[in-house]
């Protein structure tokens, strides 16, 4: 037990320490966490470039104050807890300046004002808050529209559903299962010019301050470049063509994209590039993922069926703590609990905490069947080897491996595909994968069902194509 | 110095004591057959000899290792006896070839074109040279049980151990087998069998043992044991088979 739990730590600490290295080396480029849906403050338009409000705001401040940075898009949520777990070291997404959020975060000035907004669908016969009286209410996680409603519940007897990102709020509303929905004004009039189907029924409501956030004590310097360059922004105009350009214009002028693109085929060769890097991803960390949760499978399969009770007590353990634990939260521990731990400032990229997490969920599942898999060979086998003078490894590796595996062929090709479409879980940690990319895109055009069912049909082709890779193997070995 | 010395050989699983104190000395080129009802520990005490089952309490010299010691390395132990079983366990993802040539390539013993020369001239004593490149499972259970002989042989063992080698054979496939065996035991291989062929052991055996209820309870030349049994028990037990 213990022993591997430092093999674990080590192995961990070495891989972020070096990372941590790594980006120290480059000196100050700073990572900017943003959300993947806030039009007009951050979408991504076609070709996968970010762009909004706060991106353009973003890049006008760095511009000016010789800022380095990288943008990260994820979901809000993710963000914010990012940036507490010190993954990144800033975040601008329209956050509210709260104080329960002051705790936590340092805030920039103030850099825009708005106001929560609740909004119906368009047929819809609510009209205020007292009509919302026993329906269910929209919400997406962590933001002022989400804390403004939760404050007036009780009052108004309604019950809450919480979304990660706008877009799927917005389409609750809109297929009727959820009554409304509230959401910052300009995010929900752009979204409203642009197409979704909702109507706006209140005035706004509790008007906050967006501001730039770091965390707590971290990174000063940073907090002052950005005041600095939002004085120096608004001062010479470039702020308010800025929220002109994107308060006042349809979304297509923006994304570049047109309505004769709105086709199935039409968004397809529109979006090949943001698909091509979304399923790049996905075989990534699908192929790199699939070889080392067969190395830790077969270490545990190996273990757990050594003689004495050490090996078997080790596998069964690790097996059953990685099997047991939903991949979401082993993601969540690995990149944001762990760091936490840790603490200095550790970090673990995303794609290998994710990679990490694939690893050991995959391998708890590849090790049971593998240990499954040696146990089903006769034991005889064992005897057989023994009784000749092989010594047990020899015995393990000639006889009883060759036999277990070819029972295990099965298993392994499930195991493979189960850990494909597991890739998608990673999304929720930021990795622009392809479920992600297809979240990103929707969160633009609005087109979910064209979308989907793309996403859907190439997950399927590579399934499809791993299924016949596998079959082709499995002839050979027979 | 005997070839085999077993003293005072007791095994239990749990509170079940299969084996209460055996000894046993077995010399030189001789061929002990063990014969006795199922369940009386025949099968426990040969595997005892080369350790598949770990002893209770007691001691077991053999080849002039001694099994209790710490020190003994078991794997040499064991490349010294060969073992025969009643499941055949041949190695099915192998050839035949295979079967027979992995030890001793594995252990360094001959290099794979000694080790196939040494098949080849195994498979043509046990009758099969013909099945040199066939799979396990491509063949009779006789002929399979004559492979696993072959792969025994293969490490030119001093002492030969056969767990009721033809039991799961059918009948018409049980002479091939016991064929073989006489051919090596006239050839003077040391031989310890356990088996319910009355008729092999009458006519091979040097020495028959009758095991019952965990102990040797007689054992004598053939004749002796056969023709003159002193013990009710094992004048029930032979009447049982020979009538059957």
């Amino acid at each position: 037990m213990k022993k591997w739990q430092v093999a674990v730590v080590m192995v961990l600490a070495t891989l972020g320490s070096w990372f941590a290295f790594a980006s120290t080396a480059q000196a100050k480029t700073y990572t900017i966490a943003t959300d993947t849906t806030f039009a007009p403050f951050e979408f991504q338009a076609k070709g996968g470039k970010y762009k909004g409000i706060d991106i353009d705001i973003l890049n006008a401040i760095a511009k000016k104050e010789n800022i380095n940075y990288k943008l990260k898009a994820i979901s809000f949520g993710a963000a914010v807890q990012q940036l507490s777990a010190n993954q990144v070291d800033g975040v601008i997404a329209g956050m509210n300046i709260t104080p329960e959020r002051k705790q936590t975060f340092d805030f920039s000035d103030a850099y825009y004002t708005s106001g929560v907004v609740m909004a119906v669908a368009k047929g819809s016969s609510v009209k205020n808050f007292k009509d919302l009286k026993g329906k269910t209410v929209a919400l997406k996680t962590g933001t002022a529209g989400a804390t403004y409603a939760k404050s007036i519940q009780s009052k108004y007897g309604f019950k809450i559903k919480y979304f990660n990102d706008s877009n799927n709020m917005y389409n609750d509303v809109k297929v009727g299962n959820s009554a409304a929905c509230f959401e910052d004004y300009p995010v929900m009039s752009y979204g409203i010019k642009n197409g979704i189907a909702l109507k706006i029924v209140s005035k706004q409501y509790e008007a906050g301050d967006y501001g730039f956030a770091v965390k707590k004590g971290k990174n000063a310097e940073l907090l002052a470049k950005f005041d600095a360059g939002l004085k120096a922004i608004k001062a010479d105009g470039q702020y308010k063509k800025i929220v002109d350009k994107y308060l006042h214009s349809s979304e297509s002028s923006l994304t570049g994209e047109t309505a004769s693109s709105r086709t199935f085929i039409g968004l397809f060769t529109q979006n090949l590039d943001t698909i091509g890097s979304g399923l790049w991803m996905t075989l990534v960390l699908t192929v790199v993922s699939i070889v080392l949760a067969t190395i830790l499978g077969m270490i545990l399969g190996v273990l757990g069926v050594m003689p004495g009770k050490l090996g078997p007590a080790i596998s069964s353990t690790i097996i059953y703590i990685f099997r047991g634990m939903p991949l979401m939260v082993l993601a969540f521990f690995i990149y944001i609990g762990f760091p936490d731990l840790i603490g200095h400032g550790f970090k673990i990229p995303a794609f290998v905490a994710g990679m990490i997490t694939l690893m050991l969920n995959e391998g708890a599942y590849t090790g049971a069947f593998v240990k499954g898999g040696f146990q089903a060979v006769d034991d005889g086998q064992m005897e057989a080897a023994r009784s000749l003078g092989l010594p047990y490894w020899t015995a393990m590796r000639k006889v009883i491996m060759p036999q277990g595996i070819r029972i295990m062929i099965p298993s392994f090709i499930n195991q493979f595909i189960i850990t494909l479409k597991d890739t998608s879980i990673l999304s929720v940690i930021g990795i622009v994968e392809l479920t992600q990319t297809g979240t990103l895109i929707i969160a633009r055009n609005f087109e979910g069902f064209k979308i989907w069912l793309m996403i859907a049909i190439i997950y399927l082709i590579i399934i499809t194509l791993l299924t016949w890779l596998s079959n082709w193997v499995q002839r050979r070995m027979n | 110095m005997a070839k085999v010395i077993v003293k005072d050989l007791h095994k239990s699983y749990g509170d079940n004591e299969v084996l209460k104190g055996l000894n046993l000395e077995v010399e030189d080129n001789e061929v002990v057959c063990m014969i006795g009802p199922s369940g009386s520990g025949k099968s426990t005490f040969l595997r005892c000899l080369n350790d598949l089952e770990v002893p209770t309490q007691g001691q077991i010299v053999i080849s002039g290792y001694d099994l209790s010691d710490k020190g003994t390395n078991i794997n040499l132990v064991r490349e010294n006896i060969g073992m025969v079983f009643q499941h055949f366990n041949l190695f099915p993802h192998l050839s035949v070839m295979q079967n027979i040539t992995l030890a001793p390539v594995q252990l360094n013993k001959e290099s794979k074109e000694t080790a196939d020369v040494t098949a080849h001239a195994l498979l043509k004593t046990v009758g099969l040279a013909d099945k040199a490149d066939a799979m396990p499972n491509s063949l009779s259970g006789g002929q399979q049980q004559r492979v696993a002989i072959a792969r025994a042989l293969a490490m030119k063992p001093k002492i030969m151990l056969f767990d009721e080698p033809t039991s799961a054979l059918d009948p018409e496939m049980v002479g091939d087998v016991l064929d073989v065996m006489k051919k090596l035991a006239a050839d003077g291989m040391t031989m310890i069998v356990v088996t319910h062929e009355m008729g092999f052991a009458k006519e091979v055996a040097d020495r028959v043992v009758f095991m019952s209820d965990g102990l040797i309870q007689e054992s004598g030349k053939p004749e002796d044991v056969f023709d003159h049994p002193k013990s009710p028990r094992l004048q029930d037990f032979l009447d049982k088979v020979i009538n059957v």
